[in-house]
């Protein structure tokens, strides 16, 4: 009977009430278990780069204290939510944008307060100081190893300079290389040209490693063991199949009609490639450069056993050799600094060029 | 402006043979269509025209000078895609500038005749923006306004209206029509739409693998159609085609016995088109099987002794309903004869009496 009748209209209206609720319940509780679990996977990332900021910024010359550590924990952690939360509820950008500066200064306050003194850079004596390692040697007594002395160690900048080179050198071809290669293979046909695009894909799913010996070998028969040079071109032949691959899907993308529009406006086929085509693939070009840049900035294996002398040193070789000798409960500070120095390039890097390297998933693809 | 002539042009990638050999002559300033189903070569004429393929055999004249080898930028071409391939990174200017670039044309009279060929499509309001802030019939028009800053000699179409809405094609349909008569351009459109061809062309060339089917004004090829094929290809909709045989001097279709004048080969395809094809009091008779009312004009499908043939009626209100008994007449002089074996037209073959089974 009462099932056979509709319900009135008041009772209706709850009924629907009680669904919308219901939805807007789910979706809340949706959203938390995403914000959630993000957390929980992102907190593995993070804390050792935190960790790593940290020490370098505070830890004192032979101790491993992590008084430190532990402070700004849980000083950044509850401001982090604070601001997280209300960002989430603000009810306008303005509101938004005032609170959460607020909530940063009173945050970077009570930072200063409760832990200020306690900062320093002595960690990154090491950019200013050639004679950087002596101080530890006087506090904590020469090292025991008798490989690796002070005098070792050549001046960061020339490390640097050294990944600059090797890394900006490597890019300029590969990038370069890559796109003549990756239009050509895009636009001519010629033979053998589907099993090459296959082979080079080959070629990249062959771990490096193997190559190291014959390379050595190679590199020690044409002069350029322990040469910058001789490493950048490994570096190149190692990077530049994929990067041709990845050009190819870029030019692969724009329309050949675009580019006979420009034979026929008059354009030889070269300026149709530089004037027409290759503005369209600039963002390609982009995310290519970012990659092997980075790729050539972070290279290790390779610099530790194709480089030598000391003033052949890259960055990695720097860090590597730096941790080798205060890593034993010496001077985290400078191991710290010293990464957090090495890693800034490559992190202003990935995020000035982040738009470019989500769209060469999306053209790579195209393949 | 040029006259444009294909003498024996022969075109084959490799082993495939797309056109064996075209003979084409377009006089200056004419409207010319090539029509045909896709991979008919009408779209690898139109490259060779612009200099993008060149030709495995023949002779291609611009103004009576052979032009095979001379490159494309040389050409003076005007050409329009059907996705209009304007340079993204450059604005409407730029796009429109463009070919100018190449010219050594000095830079004030550059910017007017960009200016020019702007107004002349209409879109001088739109200079700065970039092709993708267009919708579809912007970016035509921009294209057309690149393709004609060059005052070429000969401007191509390809699809041009394709990627246009309904609406708008019409439009652009005339304007493109009169633009070119206005400026006396000779001008080739390439397309598969015949009621594309048949409005804006003042010659249409119907093409099929490869070979040249018919040329003639849209008239000729919708009244007169030399073959099979381009009987079947213009007219919407379609031609109703029924196939026959002769005996003893009748045409034997179906069911139905028809008199006809002229000598027949043995088999042959009848051709009537649909709004050739009336309702009467005495005619073949049949069941209406379908009604398609469209607008002005309503569509029957009837059944018949000779089977099932189109009718067109003028009016929207649908005088015959579905399995209403008709009857259908037809004028003799309407009735297109084709030898089915060769596809060809009989031309002295007729009905010899108005339509009646």
């Amino acid at each position: 009977m009462v099932a056979t009748t509709l319900p009135e209209t008041s009772d209706a209206q709850s009924h629907w009430d009680a669904l919308a609720a219901k939805a807007r319940w789910q979706n809340r509780a949706k959203n938390i278990s995403l914000f959630a679990f993000l957390i929980a996977v992102s907190v593995p990332i993070i804390v050792p780069y935190f960790w790593l900021v940290t020490l370098a910024f505070s830890a004192s010359l032979g101790g491993t204290d992590t008084e430190v550590l532990w402070a700004s924990i849980f000083i950044l952690v509850p401001a982090l939510i604070v601001l997280w939360a209300w960002a989430a509820i603000a009810n306008s950008r303005q509101n938004a944008v005032i609170g959460c500066g607020v909530i940063s200064i009173a945050t970077a306050v009570i930072y200063a307060i409760l832990i200020g003194d306690k900062l320093h850079l002595n960690g990154f004596r090491f950019l200013v100081d050639p004679n950087f390692n002596t101080q530890n040697e006087s506090i904590v007594g020469a090292q025991n190893n008798p490989g690796f002395s002070v005098a070792t160690f050549p001046s960061v900048w020339r490390a640097a300079g050294n990944s600059l080179f090797v890394a900006g050198a490597q890019t300029l071809i590969v990038t370069m290389v890559g796109s003549l290669a990756g239009y050509y293979i895009s636009r001519f046909k010629f033979p053998l040209r589907a099993s090459m695009l296959r082979s080079m894909l080959v070629l990249h799913a062959f771990p490096t490693m193997t190559l190291i010996v014959p390379l050595f070998v190679v590199l020690w028969f044409i002069g350029l063991l322990d040469s910058l040079w001789g490493v950048m071109f490994v570096l190149v032949g190692i990077e530049l199949p994929f990067a041709v691959f990845i050009m190819k899907g870029f030019f692969d993308a724009v329309p050949w009609e675009v580019e006979m529009s420009a034979l026929a406006d008059g354009a030889t086929r070269r300026q149709a490639f530089v004037k027409v085509v290759l503005p369209q693939v600039t963002n390609g070009m982009i995310a290519v450069a970012v990659f092997s840049f980075i790729r050539g900035w972070e290279e290790y294996i390779f610099m530790l056993t194709f480089l030598i002398k000391n003033s052949n040193w890259t960055m990695s070789l720097y860090l590597f050799f730096i941790t080798e000798e205060n890593s034993l409960g010496i001077d985290f500070g400078l191991v710290s600094a010293v990464s957090v120095f090495y890693v800034i390039p490559s992190l202003v890097l990935y995020t000035v060029a982040q738009k470019y390297l989500l769209q060469m998933s999306v053209a790579g693809v195209k393949g | 402006m040029a006259r444009i002539e294909f003498r024996h042009i022969e075109k084959r990638f490799g082993d495939v043979m797309v056109i064996p050999d075209m003979n084409i002559d377009i006089p200056d300033g004419e409207f010319v269509a090539l029509l045909g189903p896709s991979g008919c070569g009408k779209s690898t004429s139109l490259f060779m025209l612009a200099g993008v393929y060149l030709p495995t055999g023949g002779e291609l004249l611009f103004d009576g000078h052979r032009v095979n080898e001379v490159e494309a930028r040389d050409r003076n071409v005007g050409i329009v895609f059907q996705a209009y391939a304007l340079y993204p990174h450059m604005t409407v200017r730029e796009n429109i500038m463009f070919p100018l670039r190449f010219k050594k044309v000095p830079p004030d009279e550059a910017r007017a005749r960009v200016l020019e060929a702007a107004e002349l499509v209409q879109v001088s309001e739109l200079m700065d923006r970039r092709p993708s802030q267009l919708s579809g019939g912007q970016q035509q028009r921009v294209a057309l306004a690149r393709a004609l800053v060059k005052q070429p000699q000969l401007l191509l179409l390809d699809e041009p209206l394709s990627n246009l809405d309904a609406t708008l094609r019409l439009t652009m349909r005339s304007e493109i029509k009169s633009l070119q008569r206005r400026l006396g351009v000779t001008t080739i459109l390439v397309t598969h739409d015949q009621i594309e061809a048949t409005t804006m062309a003042d010659r249409v060339i119907c093409m099929n693998k490869g070979e040249i089917e018919q040329i003639g004004s849209p008239d000729d090829l919708y009244l007169r159609p030399n073959t099979l094929f381009v009987a079947g290809f213009i007219g919407s909709p379609p031609i109703n085609l029924v196939d026959g045989q002769a005996e003893n001097g009748h045409l034997r279709a179906g069911e139905g016995t028809f008199d006809v004048t002229g000598s027949l080969p043995r088999r042959v395809t009848v051709g009537l088109r649909a709004e050739h094809m009336r309702f009467g009091d005495a005619g073949m008779p049949g069941r209406v099987r379908q009604v398609e009312p469209m607008g002005r004009e309503t569509l029957y499908e009837v059944d018949t002794d000779i089977g099932t043939i189109r009718v067109l009626e003028a009016g929207s209100t649908a005088a015959h309903r579905i399995d209403g008994q008709v009857k259908i007449a037809f004028d003799r002089g309407d009735t297109l004869i084709f030898d089915s074996d060769t596809g060809r037209l009989v031309p002295d073959a007729h009905f010899a009496a108005n339509g009646s089974a």
